[in-house]
């Protein structure tokens, strides 16, 4: 009988650890997005929704709680691609996909590069949002909205982030079904919606994060460049 | 029919091996996939040359031991078929084939094509069993199973143990083969004694055999002979699940 703690070191365990963080970080981009969303109201509205969001004293346990399954999620997954590279030290000549009713897809056969540029990405975007220069908002806050714009001002950046949003939508593609999956779920009427939908969102998120940054990009305050 | 061969060749488990190619001129569309290499045998063995080993038994499709990656796909083209079962009508005149033996840490090769399954027998003896006496057969009717549960335990206990899903994964990983076996008895009322013990036995040794983890891309049940399918896992998952939650010791 294995001890509780090896329970999570597992092979079924680790997919269960990575199936939670994942599903777990899936539902954060979700509240991200709608939040992003509200940049197309104008500085006022954005800024407002930035400082109620921000003076919550629970923020930076939140925080916290996200960087450890952020990490969590990280860690055990990297373990697990080296442990399964050991499982087969001598790959094949050839290797085909299998076919129906495989989901092997391009998206789930590129988790870990998807995964890595994911966390080089990530790295960078905190860096320039949560770390950047700050001004202030008369009304309370920061002038997140002034941020945002000058963040993406860059075509490079703007470039990079759509970039990086493919990738989200890739991983996300694979990412979302497998976590239900990892997590024990499974039903003969549910599971292909839950496939489905899981890739739609997928799309939805990837594509929604792109038009903001577009959007942002073409709206530059000063620069005569025209508002559509 | 002329094929080009191309076929894994290793003397043993310790020496490296290559593919080599091999003309086969009167190859029969009739022939199956192994009566082929019959023939390509029988060619090596007149010229004095040593056969290509491979494993077959019953070549009809139900025991498990023929264990072919055929241009690379476990068993071959054929959904829910052994390589054993294949026919050489699949192919075409003049077609290339490539002949590996299964690729996992935990199967090391024997020789050429054959590879060493005990692996699978030893997460087996960990916990895919009932232990205790039950006696005489008991009545038919005597513990009543609701026809769709026995349905889904019959569908699992199909799993002939061929290792074609640890050959398909990318992982390396037996987590159809060891969810099959799983299960069949958590399923049933024979298998409840043993149940959560049984799942985080065999869980622990397949990991210390040195099969991979389960990325949820579902080769396995693509290439399995039996068509086994992966929402076997996630009643594993959940078995080991429940079993983590109640475990005493």
């Amino acid at each position: 009988m294995a001890s509780r703690s090896g329970v999570f070191s597992s092979s079924v365990g680790t997919k269960i650890v990575i199936g939670i963080t994942g599903f777990a970080l899936f539902l954060y981009l979700l509240i991200h997005i709608a939040g992003n969303l509200m940049v197309f109201f104008g500085p006022a509205f954005f800024n407002r929704y930035a400082y109620v969001l921000e003076s919550n004293p629970l923020l930076p346990l939140v925080e916290l709680g996200l960087l450890a399954v952020f990490l969590i999620h990280v860690y055990k997954t990297l373990r697990m691609f080296l442990s399964n590279q050991d499982a087969r030290p001598k790959a094949y000549a050839v290797k085909r996909p299998a076919g129906n009713p495989s989901r092997k897809t391009f998206a789930s056969s590129t988790m870990i590069v998807s995964g890595l540029w994911l966390l080089v990405f990530i790295v960078i975007h905190v860096k320039a949002f949560r770390y950047g220069t700050e001004y202030e908002w008369p009304a309370g806050g920061r002038d997140l909205y002034r941020q945002e714009m000058e963040n993406l001002s860059n075509p490079l950046m703007v470039a990079f982030y759509i970039l990086s949003m493919t990738v989200v939508g890739s991983h996300l593609f694979h990412g979302i079904a497998s976590a239900v999956q990892s997590l024990g779920l499974n039903h003969p009427k549910w599971t292909p919606r839950v496939l489905l939908a899981g890739k739609i969102v997928a799309a939805l998120i990837a594509v929604g994060f792109m038009i903001i940054a577009a959007w942002v990009y073409m709206n530059q305050p000063g620069t005569g460049r025209v508002h559509v | 029919m002329r094929l080009t061969l191309k076929i894994w060749r290793q003397a043993g488990p310790t020496v490296a091996g290559r593919l080599v190619e091999y003309i086969e001129d009167h190859v029969s569309p009739d022939m199956s996939f192994l009566e082929m290499l019959d023939v390509v045998n029988e060619g090596l063995i007149k010229k004095g040359e040593d056969a290509i080993a491979f494993d077959s038994d019953c070549r009809e499709g139900i025991c498990g031991m023929c264990s072919l990656v055929v241009n690379g796909v476990p068993h071959g083209p054929d959904r829910g078929t052994t390589v054993c079962q294949l026919h050489m009508r699949r192919f075409k005149d003049g077609d290339t084939i490539t002949i590996e033996p299964w690729r996992a840490a935990a199967f090391p090769v024997v020789k050429d094509l054959v590879v060493d399954r005990g692996a699978f027998d030893r997460i087996i003896a960990a916990g895919g069993y009932v232990s205790f006496n039950c006696g005489g057969a008991p009545d038919g009717n005597a513990i009543p199973i609701p026809k769709d549960i026995a349905d889904v335990a019959m569908d699992s206990a199909a799993c002939i143990g061929c290792g074609a899903c640890v050959a398909a994964c990318k992982n390396a990983s037996a987590h159809l083969f060891m969810s099959a076996k799983i299960s069949q008895l958590a399923l049933l009322p024979q298998g409840q004694p043993e149940r959560y013990r049984r799942v985080t036995a065999m869980v622990a040794q397949a990991d210390a055999e040195g099969f991979g983890s389960c990325s949820n891309e579902g080769e396995c049940e693509a290439v399995c002979p039996k068509e086994i399918p992966i929402s076997n896992i996630a009643r594993m998952t959940r078995e080991y699940v429940k079993a983590a939650l109640t475990a005493s010791k």
